[in-house]
């Protein structure tokens, strides 16, 4: 089954056409949790690498790299998309379906821009953090 | 999801994690996770609601469902 129909296939090259830098997607893949019932004998770690390949594929600046239970995964499959290579924190633990593929593809466009798409309010409320925050956004395939 | 994943690209202090539900499901009831999107901050699942992210003042550490980004960014920084 294609991994995106035409017309956001389309889309999704314009999009990483305008990345501004790279974007890696460090896929990772090892034991996994049994999952409700309903998933059916998919199998994630793979479906997780075609769809991090397939979006690789859309633009040059995008690249996908897969290792086998990499530090700092509690959880897999899981991708990290990183701006330059680099560990910025952003993570998305399981497979990214339907909807929640277009979660994927806004971290990608993010990462890959010079400056943050968030009001400048908001930035600059965000300098003035001073402590660590880890947020956990729980979704389902839609 | 995606404005986590802009708040965690603008600060090095910010880390931002997609959970899918189904999948890990143990995690997903430890979070009491009954709806979605819930987002949970430094993973303490207390103070749901999105009733309690508009009293003020309330050490909300979760909530659910999709808000705009500058009430977004307060409930995150009333934790």
């Amino acid at each position: 089954m294609a991994l995106l129909r035409a017309e956001e296939e389309t889309k999704g090259r314009e999009w990483f056409a305008e990345l501004e830098h790279p974007v890696e997607l460090l896929v990772a893949i090892g034991p996994e949790e049994t999952p409700l019932a309903g998933a059916g004998d998919v199998d994630f770690g793979a479906e997780m690498v075609r769809v991090c390949e397939g979006l690789a594929e859309l633009g040059d600046r995008v690249t996908c790299r897969v290792e086998d239970e990499p530090d700092g995964f509690p959880r897999f499959p899981a991708v990290s998309i990183r701006p330059d290579g680099r560990d910025a924190g952003v993570r998305y633990d399981g497979l990214p379906w339907g909807y929640e593929l277009g979660s994927l593809v806004g971290a990608i466009v993010e990462a890959g821009r010079a400056e943050s798409s968030l009001r400048p309010d908001s930035l600059a409320t965000l300098a003035e953090l001073d402590r660590n925050l880890a947020l956990d956004v729980f979704v389902t395939p839609t | 999801m995606l404005l986590a994943y802009k708040l965690s690209y603008a600060s090095e202090r910010v880390t931002a994690t997609a959970i899918e539900a189904n999948e890990f499901p143990q995690l997903a009831q430890e979070m009491q996770v009954w709806a979605v999107p819930r987002i949970v901050v430094d993973g303490e699942p207390r103070c749901a609601g999105s009733a309690a992210g508009q009293a003020g003042g309330a050490r909300l550490k979760a909530w659910d469902g999709a808000v705009p980004e500058p009430e977004f960014l307060r409930r995150v920084l009333a934790t």
